[in-house]
C-alpha cells in the first residue's frame, strides 16, 4: 500500500485537526455541566489508564493495585492543602514524588515475579494500602480521617491558586491538557532507547536478557514514571469531587476499571487507552445514571461481556481494527484502493 | 493459657475452611497454570446455591451436598467448556495465558453482578439445624457448624489428594499439569482435563457453601471477601499445591484470630497483606510449590 502519497497525507492531518479542533471547542456549545462532567471523567480515565499502560502495556506484566497511586496523589495533595495551606498545584507534585518513591520501591521486588504472581502481590500491595488509610485517623500533624474519607475545604468562587473552580470547564481544559501531555510522554518514551528495551522484554523477556538488556531496571523505570503520573491524575480526581474516601479511589474496582479500559482498547499501543475509555466510559456512566436504581451493577455486567468478547476476538484490543478501517477510508476517499488493485 | 488454646482451636477452625475455599482455586492452577479470578464469584454461585437449596426444601446443609456439588461441577465444567476454552486454544503456546486472568475476570463481574440485579443486595441468611450450635470438649467451646467444617475440609483434601494420586483421571490431570504437550502427545485430551479440573474446582466451591450457610451470610460480593484471601492463601501454600492451600488457610485463620488479642482487630487484614508479600518476596514458590512456576 503506497501511504505516502501528499494526497492522502493532507486528508490525515486534515482528519486529525479538525478533531483536535473540535475537542478543544466541545465547551463552547455544550453547556450541559452533566455531560461536560462525563466527558471531564472520561478523559481523567484515558489519563490514568494511559499512565497505567507504561507499565500494564509496555512492560507487559498485569498491575492491579494502581489505585493506590491515585489514593497517594489526591490524599498527599489535599492533606497538604488542610493542614498546611500549601495550594494543590504545588502538592500534587509531592503526591507525585511520594507515588514514584513507593512505586518503585515496591516495584524493585514484584517486578522479578511472573505474571500471576506480580499481579497479586500488586493487588495486595493496592488492597493493604487501603487497609492502612482506613486504620489511619490522625498521622502525626495531619488528618487522614479513616474510612469517613475526606472533604476539599470549599472556597469562595473561583480560585486558580486553590485548584477549584465553580464552572466545569477550566477542568474541561486541564485534564485534556494533561491528557495530551501524557500521551506526548508515551510516544516519546516509545521511542527511546529505555521504550524498546521495555517492549523487547515485555515480549520475549529472555531473549531480551539474553542481548545484555537489563530488563528488570527498565521495568521498575518504567514503574515510577507510571506512579508519579497517575498521582498527579489523582490530585485531579480529589480538586474535582472536592470529597473523597478510601474505599471509593482506592479500592479494588477503581484499578480494575483502569485495567479494563486499557485491555479493551489495545494493550501497549498509545491510542489503546483513550479508545477503551471512550467506549467503556459513556456505558458506565449512562447505565450509572439512568439504570442504577432498577438494575444495580448492569454496567459491570456488560464491561464483563465487552472484555470476555474483545478477549475472544480482537486480543490485541479494539484499536487494531479501527486503525485499520481508518487507513481503509483514507485510502478510499483519496482515490488510492483503484490504484493498489489495479 | 485455656484462653490462648481456645483462640488457638478458632483460628485452626476459622482456617480450615479458608483452605477449603482456597482449594478448588489452587487446583486450577496447578493445571493451567492460571489464576481464575472468578473463583470467589463460583464460591458465591456455590453458597447460593446451597442457600437456595437449604431454604426451598429445608434439608440439613450436609445433605444438600448431594445435589450442590454435581451441580457445580457441571457449572465449572460449562464455563470452562464455554469461555475460558477458545482463549485457551488461540494461546496454546503460551505457557501462563495472561488473557485467561482477564477473562475469568470478566466471568467475575458478570456473575457478581448477576446475582446482584437477581437477588438483591442483602445478607441472606437460612436457618438450618446446625445454626448456633455448640458443644463442649473438655474446657474448650467449639462451635458445631465450624468442627464440621474442618472434618469436611480434611475429608474433601484427603479424597482429592487420593483421587490426583490412584486414579486415571487423576493421573492424567497431573500429567497435564506438568507438560501439556507431553500428555497430548500420550493420548491425554487436555481440554477435557482442563474441564474436569475446573468442574472440580467448582464443585469444591459447591462444598464451601454448603459448609458456609449454617453460620454466613449469603450476598452478591461475598465472593470478593473470599477472593482477595484465597490467592493470599495459595502463595503463600505454594500455588498448585494441596496440602500448600491447607496450611495456608490454617496460616491465614490463625494470624486472624491471634492478632486481634495484641491490637485493633481491623490491622489483622493488613497483617495478612504484609506477610503475603513477605513471603512472595522472600520465597516467591511458596511454602510448598515448584520453583519454575513463580
Amino acid at each position: 500500500m503506497n501511504s505516502g502519497s501528499t494526497k492522502r497525507k493532507t486528508i490525515d492531518t486534515m482528519l486529525k485537526l479538525a478533531l483536535a479542533v473540535f475537542v478543544f471547542t466541545i465547551p463552547v456549545w455544550l453547556s450541559s455541566p452533566t455531560y461536560l462532567q462525563i466527558l471531564i471523567m472520561l478523559f481523567l480515565f484515558a489519563y490514568l489508564t494511559t499512565t497505567w499502560n507504561l507499565v500494564g502495556g509496555f512492560a507487559g506484566v498485569l498491575p492491579l493495585g494502581h489505585s493506590a497511586y491515585v489514593g497517594i496523589g489526591a490524599y498527599t495533595s489535599t492533606v497538604l492543602f488542610i493542614s498546611l495551606g500549601v495550594s494543590p498545584w504545588i502538592g500534587m507534585w509531592a503526591g507525585a514524588l511520594i507515588a514514584a518513591v513507593v512505586g518503585v520501591f515496591i516495584g524493585i521486588p514484584t517486578l522479578k515475579l511472573r505474571g500471576a504472581y506480580f499481579a497479586l502481590s500488586t493487588m495486595a500491595f493496592g488492597e493493604g494500602i487501603r487497609v492502612l488509610v482506613e486504620n489511619t485517623m490522625q498521622l502525626g500533624p495531619f488528618t487522614i480521617n479513616g474510612p469517613r474519607g475526606i472533604s476539599v475545604p470549599l472556597l469562595p468562587g473561583n480560585n486558580l491558586l486553590a485548584y477549584q473552580f465553580t464552572s466545569k470547564v477550566p477542568y474541561y481544559y486541564i485534564i485534556l491538557l494533561m491528557l495530551c501531555v501524557v500521551i506526548f510522554i508515551t510516544w516519546w518514551f516509545s521511542r527511546t532507547r529505555p521504550g524498546y528495551y521495555l517492549a523487547a522484554g515485555g515480549e520475549e523477556p529472555e531473549a531480551a536478557q539474553a542481548l545484555g538488556v537489563n530488563v528488570a531496571r527498565y521495568k521498575v523505570l518504567a514503574m515510577g514514571i507510571s506512579c508519579f503520573l497517575t498521582a498527579l491524575g489523582g490530585t485531579f480526581l480529589a480538586q474535582l469531587t472536592l470529597y473523597f474516601y478510601p474505599k471509593q479511589i482506592l479500592g479494588l474496582d477503581f484499578s480494575f476499571e483502569l485495567a479494563f479500559i486499557a485491555l479493551i482498547g489495545g494493550r501497549g499501543t498509545i491510542a489503546g487507552p483513550v479508545v477503551g475509555a471512550l467506549l467503556l466510559r459513556p456505558v458506565s456512566e449512562l447505565t450509572r445514571i439512568y439504570l442504577s436504581s432498577t438494575l444495580p451493577g448492569l454496567h459491570l455486567v456488560i464491561f464483563g461481556l465487552v472484555l470476555i468478547l474483545v478477549m475472544l476476538f480482537q486480543p490485541r484490543g479494539l484499536v487494531e481494527p479501527l486503525e485499520r478501517a481508518y487507513n481503509w477510508f483514507l485510502d478510499r476517499i483519496s482515490g488510492e484502493r483503484k490504484e493498489v488493485k489495479s | 493459657m485455656e484462653f490462648y488454646i481456645q483462640i488457638l482451636i478458632n483460628g485452626l477452625m476459622t482456617g480450615s475452611y479458608y483452605g477449603l475455599a482456597a482449594m478448588g482455586l489452587t487446583l486450577i492452577f496447578g493445571v493451567i497454570k492460571v489464576i481464575n479470578f472468578a473463583h470467589g464469584s463460583m464460591l458465591m454461585v456455590g453458597m447460593f446455591t446451597a442457600y437456595w437449596i437449604v431454604k426451598l426444601t429445608g434439608w440439613h446443609p450436609y445433605a444438600a451436598l448431594i445435589l450442590v456439588v454435581p451441580m457445580l461441577f457441571i457449572f465449572g465444567y460449562a464455563l470452562q467448556g464455554i469461555v475460558i476454552k477458545p482463549i485457551l486454544v488461540s494461546q496454546r503456546d503460551v505457557r501462563e495465558p495472561t488473557e485467561v486472568i482477564i477473562v475469568t475476570t470478566g466471568v467475575w463481574y458478570i456473575l457478581d453482578n448477576l446475582a446482584l440485579m437477581v437477588f438483591g443486595a442483602e445478607y441472606r441468611v437460612v436457618p438450618t439445624s446446625l445454626s448456633g450450635q455448640i458443644m463442649l470438649v473438655g474446657d474448650y467451646i467449639i462451635q458445631t457448624p465450624l468442627l464440621y467444617g474442618f472434618i469436611t475440609t480434611m475429608v474433601t483434601a484427603g479424597l482429592l489428594m487420593w483421587f490426583l494420586k490412584y486414579t486415571k483421571m487423576g493421573m492424567s490431570i497431573r500429567a497435564a499439569s506438568l507438560d501439556r504437550d507431553a500428555a497430548s502427545l500420550m493420548g491425554i485430551n487436555q481440554y477435557r482435563v482442563y474441564n474436569i479440573a475446573f468442574g472440580i474446582g467448582a464443585a469444591i466451591a459447591g462444598i464451601v457453601g454448603c459448609v458456609l450457610i449454617p453460620f454466613y451470610y449469603v450476598f452478591p460480593t461475598v465472593g470478593v471477601v473470599f477472593d482477595v484471601k484465597c490467592f493470599i492463601i495459595v502463595v503463600l501454600g505454594g500455588l498448585g499445591s494441596i496440602p500448600g492451600a491447607l496450611i495456608g488457610g490454617l496460616i491465614v485463620g490463625l494470624i486472624e484470630s491471634v492478632f486481634p488479642m495484641f491490637m485493633t482487630s481491623t490491622w489483622t487484614e493488613l497483617i495478612v497483606y504484609v506477610v503475603f508479600l513477605a513471603v512472595l518476596f522472600v520465597m516467591p514458590a511458596g511454602l510448598f510449590g515448584e520453583k519454575r512456576d513463580w
